[in-house]
């Protein structure tokens, strides 16, 4: 016999998810810390440089907002086009996969772009990123519409296909191979010419990217565009009942593939600027935020705002946990990585139950 | 007097929504009660308990006398209840003898065992049940799966029957059948509780009345000592007059004019199978027929929604075929369906009623921006003229009560000022005073000149609101009668094909003396 169900809240109240979010962080701190001291390393200690993204005390503490930067701007961008295509009810789990694309094209340009001046091959970069991953994207939309093919399916399969061609890429040693370095004798991928390394604003010892300004801008463009204009109206009928649209007179099939391609071709821009950012390309280039712009877009709700500052969030936590890892010879990345893993489980487990209760079957009526 | 079922004190809530609040109820061995109230009053809620769907929060159930706690469908079973859902459970794929079969337990390995078969066969000899073991069901009609589902809680022993709205989707000879079922059942000694809120079917088939309302138990009257008006006054709570306005018009040429329309459905059968029918302005059209003959098809064709394939529509002179969904309401016929689940088709549910209003002409404004301005004033204009209860003009329409939905989708229907509205189902699942409300808001239209066809469920409501009713059997045209020259009988007979008297007298039903035709091609 059940004792035991669960029940959705009835209201939500935004006190109440702050305080679970805190405890659930909270405990996933406590787990880290049992792991901290079994390999003899203070918490308190290791804590307080994840949070500061090891800024306090750093003479080269800029590098350490750069390095966040350089964390942020891709996943951003990755999670609020993931929301777009979301907000649709299109499954784009193909983010990695589509980054891939973007980072290869862009590649292209990059390695045969010397003397070309440098705004205009970053330009360019952008350009054949975005139309490539929207090529994708918009393929991948047309099954969907035309044969209705599972997106989900589809998108994920797009990861792994990418994931092998740049692997045969990084690994193949030939002639036509202009992505590996000429002077190594092991395959190894070269870095970009000065020309399509990304510029920006120099304050200080700091440089602000212009990336960061194209990722706050686009931010500012998407939220209005899905809160005013018509087709961002089109996209919640869309997403919240596709037979109403189509009673409406909407062409569902142009919706979709239009909101894929933008989707998409964001994720291709976010590919680009961060090639051009760091300079060369890699088969981890994406950072997974392919995945973890998932995990973004719906813990914030798909809200634009919310998805800013959850990113923010995540990147410190991404960031802070590499930067802190690094200061101690007894753990490596992994461990970084596993407190990211903790944290972010708990703050999904935090997010349940901040909307469901486990209720007694006697209690129930006074639910 | 001994009870084959005592509830007591039964509480059951969803989340802060008390379903059921403190009920007490009774059913007496061998009587047929009908449970009584509009729709979320909880009857299908306090059934589901009975039948161990779910379980209830608080109070005591008591079989033939004895303290009882139903935690499963199965225990429910063994208790001797069965119920028949609203929706059939089935397997679509099964014949009537494997879905009986599937739910017997102790009757051995083999599907179909000679036992089982005599088995089935005795219980439907005894109960007059005519039926053909063997038919799969997805071949079945709505009746023919409605008696299985009977005969199947019979062949598990059921003394209990519990029937949900089991008239819902049958003609008027199907349900004195069914009656005739029932009563044999209670001469053999079942008890059986039927939830319904068709008044006159309460009338005629049940002993005693329960009737609950807001989740709450109301009372239980004896039927031979009361009438549809005193019930109608427990089930709403305060008086209500029962009478429905027609308004009669002047009518005017005919606005839409439908010939030889033939129209698939998404399986690719022919769903609509040459129907002709027109209406004038300042005219309501009902359209009767048993669910899924053709109806909705039928409202997405003229909609633009769904090819046609064969046939004329003609629009005040201009033929509208081919047109999109888009420029058919602008040449000012606006459709709207209410589907089963009631928000599926017109509504987007988690958005707004500012939102919902502009549906249909977002994209006329200027520029690439929604106007919600205007949107929201409109939104304020329906709210305002239909008496819709809402917290406000930015409330998500998913929590709006059903009548407050059905509003709002009308209230847009009306607001662009169609000359032609096809409503389906407008008051599907709406409570009284709701429906009433529904109706005025339809014959204002229709004093305004608007030709109205009228998608209905209930044959009592279409023969008091609409001028003319047409009727349809499997997508075909059955005839078109005058509301005043006809019965209900007479449209039972039809929706079920036994009648057809479109070619009486020498004149076919549906096409006007006055059509816009003019040869064959149909050029005006």
């Amino acid at each position: 016999m059940r004792k035991y169900h669960l029940v959705r809240r009835a209201d939500s109240k935004i006190g109440r998810t702050i305080i679970f979010y805190a405890v659930g962080i909270l405990v996933s701190l406590l787990i880290g810390a049992v792991i901290l001291m079994a390999l003899g390393i203070n918490p308190f200690d290791y804590y307080g440089k994840m949070f500061t993204i090891g800024l306090v005390g750093n003479r080269y503490g800029y590098k350490s907002i750069e390095g966040f930067l350089k964390i942020f701007v891709p996943l951003l961008i990755t999670s609020l086009a993931l929301g777009l295509s979301f907000k649709m009810r299109f499954w784009n789990i193909g983010g990695e996969g589509e980054f891939l694309i973007g980072a290869i094209t862009a590649s292209v340009i990059a390695f045969n772009s010397s003397g070309i001046p440098n705004f205009v091959t970053v330009l360019l970069m952008c350009l054949a990123a975005m139309i490539s991953s929207g090529i994708i994207g918009i393929a991948i939309a047309a099954l969907k519409v035309k044969f209705n093919t599972n997106e989900t399916l589809m998108t994920l399969m797009i990861n792994y296909i990418m994931l092998y061609v740049i692997r045969y890429i990084g690994e193949t040693k030939a002639d036509w191979n202009f992505f590996l370095r000429e002077d190594s004798e092991r395959p190894k991928f070269g870095t970009f010419p000065d020309s399509a390394v990304m510029t920006g604003i120099p304050l200080g010892q700091f440089k602000l990217l212009w990336s960061v300004i194209i990722a706050i801008v686009l931010t500012v463009i998407v939220y209005i565009y899905l809160k005013y204009t018509k087709q961002g109206y089109e996209i919640s009928v869309v997403g919240d009942s596709s037979a109403t649209a189509k009673y409406a007179g909407m062409s569902v099939g142009k919706i979709v593939l239009r909101t894929m391609f933008i989707s998409s071709a964001m994720i291709g821009l976010a590919a680009a600027l961060t090639v051009s950012a760091s300079g060369t390309i890699s088969d981890t280039v994406t950072n997974n935020v392919g995945w973890t712009g998932i995990i973004v877009a719906w813990l914030s709700k798909l809200s634009v705002p919310a998805i800013f500052v959850t990113s923010i969030l995540i990147s410190i936590l991404q960031y802070g946990c590499q930067a802190a890892a690094t200061q101690y010879p007894a753990i490596d990345s992994n461990y970084a990585d596993l407190l990211q893993g903790l944290i972010l489980f708990s703050v999904l487990v935090a997010d349940f139950a901040a909307n469901f209760k486990i209720v007694k079957k006697e209690d129930a009526k006074n639910a | 007097m001994e009870y084959a079922i005592e509830l007591k004190g039964i509480t059951k809530s969803f989340g802060p929504v008390a379903a059921n609040k403190n009920i007490n109820l009774s059913l007496a061995k061998g009587e047929i009660l009908a449970l009584l109230g509009e729709n979320g009053s909880g009857k299908t809620t306090l059934m589901n308990m009975l039948s161990g769907i779910y379980m209830p929060d608080s109070g005591s159930i008591f079989i033939d006398g004895k303290k009882v706690s139903i935690n499963s469908p199965e225990d429910s079973g063994k208790l001797g209840i069965g119920m028949v859902h609203q929706h059939f459970k089935l397997v679509e794929r099964f014949t009537a003898l494997e879905n009986i079969r599937i739910g017997m337990r102790d009757e051995g390995r083999f599907m179909h065992g000679a036992d089982v078969r005599k088995k089935i066969e005795d219980t439907a000899e005894k109960f007059g049940f005519d039926i053909d073991l063997d038919k799969v069901v997805s071949n079945m009609a709505v009746s023919e799966k409605q008696t299985l589902e009977i005969l199947k809680v019979l062949c598990y022993g059921a003394k209990i029957i519990i029937l949900d709205e089991p008239t819902a989707v049958l003609t008027v000879q199907e349900i004195d059948r069914l009656f005739d079922v029932l009563r044999k059942m209670r001469e053999e000694g079942h008890s059986i509780i039927i939830i319904t809120h068709k008044l006159n079917e309460v009338m005629a088939i049940s002993d005693r009345v329960a009737v609950l309302r807001h989740g709450e138990y109301i009372d239980t009257v004896v039927t031979k000592e009361t009438n549809e008006k005193a019930l109608t006054e427990l089930m709403v709570g305060r008086k209500i007059e029962l009478n429905i306005d027609r308004p009669v018009m002047e009518k005017t040429h005919p606005l839409l004019e439908i010939r030889d329309l033939t129209v698939k459905n998404d399986e690719g059968v022919i769903a609509v199978d040459h129907i002709n029918f027109y209406i004038r302005g300042g005219e309501m059209l009902g359209v009767a027929g048993i669910a899924g003959s053709g109806q909705k098809e039928l409202c997405e064709a003229i909609a633009g929604l769904r090819k046609i394939e064969d046939g004329q529509m003609i629009h005040e002179g201009e033929s509208i075929v081919g047109m999109s969904p888009k420029k058919i309401l602008e040449h000012g016929i606006s459709m709207s369906f209410i589907p089963e689940d009631r928000l599926g088709m017109g509504l987007a549910p988690s958005l707004s009623i500012t939102d919902n209003m502009i549906l249909k002409n977002y994209n006329e404004s200027k520029g690439i921006f929604v106007d919600r301005k205007t949107a929201s004033e409109e939104a304020q204009k329906v709210i305002d003229r239909l008496e819709v209860v809402t917290p406000s003009t930015e409330t998500p329409v998913r929590r709006l009560s059903g009548g407050n939905v059905q509003k709002v989708l009308l209230g847009r229907e009306i607001k662009s000022g169609p000359n032609v509205l096809i409503t389906a189902y407008p008051v599907r699942g709406l409570d009284i005073n709701s429906s009433y409300t529904i109706y005025n808001i339809l014959n204002e239209q229709k004093e305004k000149g608007v030709g109205i066809l009228f998608v209905g469920e209930d044959l009592d409501v279409m023969l008091a609101l609409c001028d003319k009713i047409m009727v349809i059997c499997h997508g075909k045209l059955q005839g078109v009668v005058n509301s005043n020259h006809t019965t209900k009988e007479e449209l039972g007979l039809m929706m079920t094909g036994t009648i057809n008297i479109v070619n009486k007298d020498g004149k076919t039903d549906g096409i006007a003396k006055d059509s816009a035709f003019t040869d064959e091609e149909g050029n005006a």
